[in-house]
């Protein structure tokens, strides 16, 4: 089901941007002394220009802080973060923010819009913030192919759960980010809802050249993307190309979860 | 469960800072209104009732004093009577020229019934020896040249020597007029008046109380008012001051607001507090804690803040007296010498602080126990968007605001000042329960004007009315502080307004030079005194003598119409003569039977003139000069009067007028006043002054609140103000959407406190002054505009700090789910 991946590398290009996002030495540490724990341990990491990439792993595997330093969220205790060429571990709080709005999209397992703003006021937030006008043709395009053309003027409480994400997933593809980041996107979402929520992150990736990281604990979700990188107490326990849900079972049993 | 309060209370004590701070503020506001008041009526008691300390029985209202003191001597229980008698005379004082005005009261024979207060010197023993007042400003050994006018108005001089000078504490009128003390022989060789009030000392061992029953049977046949020397005094302090506890009740009015502020203030923040508590509230639920014990440890947390921050209110108020005592001292409007705290004040304090905090905390606590035990599990919900209005609410707001501007109608149109206070109040009330659904649209539609300032603005409009009922009493609070200070300030305004005009048509001069000679004064007299520093402008008048119909001559003025345009301050009691009328005084509609625009005959020298009647408040027929002279050629120079220039200290300007005018004549008279006038203005200033920063401190208390509902949204949009972080707003953007948030609830309760107080001061001083004569409307535009801009300035501080909070959310909030 899954076909090949087209890996877009341009002869005479600097190795560095092939990759949208790359770690090297990444720890964080929560807690001094004895009682630290060391979510990251030592993570070396990169996720190619446009492709799909899920990162897995059990309860307490350190999944989540990755995922929350590589995209800005959080600071790491030690070692780099690089999107594109810009080092993230060098950048100062307002900074961070800029790129984030700038550069980063974001989808979460749940709360991720504000309810004070209806669909389309949601969707171009990041954008307003960032004082850019979304382009409208693109605009157009990510709505219909969310299917969100009706529900543009209902408030999130006026919305199904995949409704919701599925705003969120087009407030994350609205400014072309260099990278969208979605936290157990499925996570709070009926199968079907999930289902069309990483139909639509699959379909991003192939049709857009859009680069995606997913953080998720669900094999058949994990299924959807093409390649899984797996963690384990906080250290990277492996990598799955092209993955299936049954590939990625028996990888996540090797890790005993 | 006790273990679960005390620990409570210790790990949340920072949070209780702002209920603290809203009760002390609140409960300091009621002690120290009750002190000052008590100490204020103390001090005036014992200033203008001094002469009755000493006296356990006064007579007053005495017609026929023959006889009366032997009367009352004779009765059992009698220990000491004295016959005040009083009288007036003009004093020269060594080293000043010109004389002056001093008022004289005679000196009780009796010790026990001497009441002066000797600043120096002692008091006079024998005719011929004089203690006078401060303000006369001679010293012991000075000797005083007195005159003093019979009947038929012939001079007659005698010398005092000054033994004393007697301090007048905290009396009033002590800076007006000089007071000469003397033995009641001398009051009688000054051309004594009828005795004034008779006082009686008891005999030790008498009750006051059967000496007035006794002395009111002795002299049941006399006509006369019999009171103890303690009702006389605060009969005399109410006709001195206004009145004492009027003022004390005013103040209690804005302790009241101050405490229902505070009381929304406090439901507040418990609603914050049991918000941030909520799993904590649950989990004691999920393992064990029934609803009712959740409830009462909330109330006990209540009454134990309340209890605590009343005690330190109490202190704080007590403080704050003595503060404004040492500052204010004895010489102002509102004397104060030392503090006087009364018991009730303290237990009033402690029972309304801790009663406000617990009936402020139920409906939190009520909250509080419908928090289901599973919500301990369960991520933090966000508020709901929409809560249901209370019809209920909506019902008795109107019911209450109806009929309360029906009664403020008739108040005004019928001028009694009761309806209105009563319709004030009603209304008021009204409109704070009709506030709960008018002010979220309000706050809404300010919310979409300011949509262009960006999307944090935007954002804002729409969390300002996310939880309306907060919003209305956060709104609310502010609301009625500034309600109640613009009302102040409207009413204050208009208020001055109206008593410069009455004081300024009642005192059209300010200053008037008499010459009391029958040769006149020298024609230069206007112009020498016009160069004195601080006056504006003088006009001389003639006087002259002129028959009038009742077939006696008096005496009559005669004044240049355009020159004393210039001086008067307003005609409006006072209307100046044209050539062919007569501004006569009141007292001639019955002695000559003439009205207003009716004619009247004069006869001069060469014959009676016909002239049209103008009456007005003048002590003798005022005619033009020209008119006059016709009448009496001999007519000779004698009145000057002046205008002040505005701003002047006017007892400086008289003194110096006084010297010189003395210099030039030496008998002659000078009236200021100006004095008055200035002395009027400075209680208004006062008052207004301290009622503001009284009702400041609603305001204050108000805006506690305001601070305390965004702290709430902060607790409760934790995840939502992460996702923003994560989503690229800014910490500034985030400090931005929270001021916004402020400034729009802020600015919404400004605005609508500012029209709303703006209605109640106008009603207010229509309704007390409407039926005083004429009403003069002020609107002060600059104070009220400041104070949208302060209470608006204002909530935008009080976003700082939940702002500052808000803005270190990190952006992972949002996904710690």
């Amino acid at each position: 089901m899954s076909a090949p991946v087209p890996v877009m590398t341009i002869p005479g290009e600097p190795p560095p941007a092939a990759d949208a996002v790359r770690a090297t030495g990444l720890t964080r540490t929560y807690g001094r002394g004895a009682t630290a724990v060391h979510a990251l341990a030592g993570v070396d990491v990169a996720f190619t220009r446009g492709a799909f990439t899920a990162i897995m792993g059990p309860s307490g595997s350190g999944k989540s802080t990755l995922m929350h330093c590589l995209a800005g969220l959080d600071t790491p205790t030690g070692g780099q973060v690089f999107l594109g060429d810009t080092e993230l571990t060098r950048l100062r709080d307002d900074q961070l923010t800029k790129l984030r709005r700038e550069r980063i999209g974001f989808v979460f397992q749940s709360f991720n819009l504000l309810p004070v703003l209806d669909a389309r006021e949601n969707i171009v937030l990041p954008m307003q913030l960032a004082g850019r006008r979304p382009d409208p043709a693109w605009f157009d395009a990510v709505v219909a192919r969310l299917g969100l053309r009706d529900r543009l003027r209902h408030r999130p409480s006026e919305l199904s759960g995949g409704q919701q994400q599925r705003v969120a997933v087009a407030r994350a593809l609205l400014s072309r980010p260099d990278v969208v980041f979605a936290d157990e996107p499925t996570g709070n979402l009926d199968s079907r809802s999930g289902a069309e929520v990483l139909d639509l992150l699959r379909s991003s990736v192939r049709e857009t050249g859009q680069t995606v990281v997913m953080v998720t604990h669900d094999p058949a979700a994990a299924a959807y993307a093409d390649r899984v990188v797996l963690l384990a107490d906080g250290r990277l326990a492996g990598e799955i190309d092209r993955p299936t849900a049954d590939s990625v079972l028996s990888a996540l049993r090797g890790l005993g979860a | 469960m006790f273990r679960v309060i005390t620990a409570g209370l210790r790990a949340h004590a920072a949070r209780l800072v702002a209920s603290t701070i809203a009760i002390v503020i609140a409960v300091g506001f009621v002690v120290a209104t009750l002190t000052i008041g008590a100490t204020t009526r103390s001090t005036v008691l014992e200033a203008v009732g001094a002469r009755y300390v000493s006296a356990d029985v006064v007579v007053t209202g005495i017609q026929d004093p023959a006889g009366l003191d032997a009367d009352v001597a004779g009765l059992p229980g009698v220990g000491a009577v004295d016959l005040a008698t009083s009288t007036s005379v003009q004093a020269v004082v060594p080293g000043r020229s010109g004389a002056q005005f001093l008022l004289v009261d005679s000196v009780a024979e009796d010790p026990a019934l001497r009441w002066q207060q000797l600043a120096e010197g002692a008091l006079p023993d024998r005719p011929g020896e004089v203690a006078v007042s401060e303000r006369v400003g001679a010293d012991v050994g000075d000797v005083l040249t007195v005159a003093t006018y019979d009947e038929e108005g012939r001079e007659d001089a005698s010398q005092a020597t000054v033994v004393g000078v007697v301090d007048l504490g905290g009396d009033p009128s002590a800076g007006i007029n000089g007071r000469a003390f003397v033995t009641p022989e001398q009051v009688a060789a000054w051309g004594g008046l009828g005795p004034s009030e008779l006082r009686i000392a008891a005999a030790d061992g008498t009750d006051p109380d059967s000496l007035v029953a006794d002395v009111r049977a002795a002299l049941a046949d006399r006509d006369v008012e019999v009171r103890t020397g303690e009702e006389q005094a605060e009969q005399e302090a109410a006709s001195v001051t206004g009145d004492a506890e009027i003022l004390t009740t005013v103040l209690l009015v804005f302790g009241a607001v101050a405490l229902l502020v505070a009381g929304l203030v406090i439901a507040n923040t418990f609603a914050v507090l049991l918000a941030q508590r909520t799993r904590e509230l649950a989990l004691l639920r999920c393992i064990g804690a029934t609803s009712r014990q959740v409830r009462r440890s909330v109330l006990a947390e209540a009454a134990a803040t309340g209890l605590g921050a009343s005690v330190l209110g109490v202190g704080a108020g007590i403080g704050l007296a003595v503060l404004a005592s040492a500052l204010v001292g004895t010489d102002s409007p509102v004397p104060l010498a030392g503090v006087e705290v009364p018991l009730s004040a303290v237990v009033l304090g402690l029972v309304v602080g801790t009663g406000t905090t617990l009936l402020a905390a139920l409906a939190p606590a009520r909250a509080a126990t419908r928090i289901a035990p599973l919500a301990a599990l369960r991520p933090l919900d966000p508020a709901p968007l929409r809560s249901r209005g209370g019809l209920l609410r909506l019902a008795a707001g109107l019911l209450l605001l109806v009929p309360g501007v029906l009664l403020m109608a008739g108040g005004v149109v019928g001028g009694e000042i009761l309806f209105s206070v009563g319709g004030g109040a009603l209304s008021f009330l009204g409109v704070v329960l009709l506030a709960q659904r008018a002010v979220p649209p309000v706050v809404a539609a300010a919310g979409r004007l300011v949509r262009s300032g960006g999307v944090t603005a935007r954002l804002a409009g729409g969390n300002a009315t996310r939880n309306p009922r907060r919003t209305a009493a956060t709104a609310t609070a502010l609301l009625i502080g500034v309600t109640l200070t613009t009302a102040m300030v409207v009413g204050a305004a208009s208020t001055r307004a109206t008593a410069q005009a009455e004081l300024t048509a009642q005192y059209p001069t300010d200053v008037v030079v008499t010459g009391n000679t029958e040769d006149g004064v020298p024609a230069s007299l206007a112009e020498r005194l016009a160069a004195v520093d601080g006056v504006r402008a003088a006009a001389g008048l003639q006087a002259g003598g002129v028959t009038g119909p009742d077939g006696y001559e008096g005496w009559t003025l005669g004044v240049d119409p355009a020159a004393a345009a210039g001086v008067l301050r307003s005609t409006g009691d006072l209307p100046l003569p044209a050539e062919g009328t007569a501004v006569l005084p009141w007292w001639t509609v019955e002695g000559w039977g003439v009205e207003d625009g009716g004619r009247v005959t004069l006869t001069g020298d060469d014959g009676p003139r016909t002239f049209t009647v103008a009456l007005g408040d003048t002590d003798y027929p005022l005619l033009t000069v020209g008119d006059l002279t016709a009448l009496d050629p001999d007519a000779v120079a004698d009145t000057v009067w002046l205008r002040l220039d505005d701003g002047v200290d006017p007892a400086a300007v008289v003194d110096e007028v006084t010297d010189v005018a003395g210099s030039i004549v030496p008998t002659a008279a000078v009236t200021g006043l100006a004095s008055e006038r200035a002395a009027l203005d400075e209680v208004l200033d006062v008052l207004l002054l301290v009622v503001t920063g009284l009702l400041g401190v609603a305001v204050l208390i108000a805006l506690i609140g305001v601070g305390n509902t965004l702290a709430l949204s902060v607790v409760e949009r934790r995840q939502e103000n992460g996702l923003l972080r994560a989503l690229g707003l800014t910490r500034g953007q985030v400090r931005g959407l929270l001021a916004w948030e402020a400034t729009l609830v802020a600015g919404v309760a400004a605005v609508l406190g500012v029209v709303l107080g703006a209605g109640y001061g106008l009603v207010g001083v229509a309704s007390l002054l409407g039926d005083q004569g004429e009403l003069v409307l002020s609107f002060p535009w600059l104070q009220v505009g400041a104070i949208v801009v302060v209470a608006t300035v204002a909530g935008l501080l009080a976003s700082v700090l939940p702002a500052r909070r808000a803005a270190r959310t990190p952006p992972v909030a949002a996904l710690a789910a």
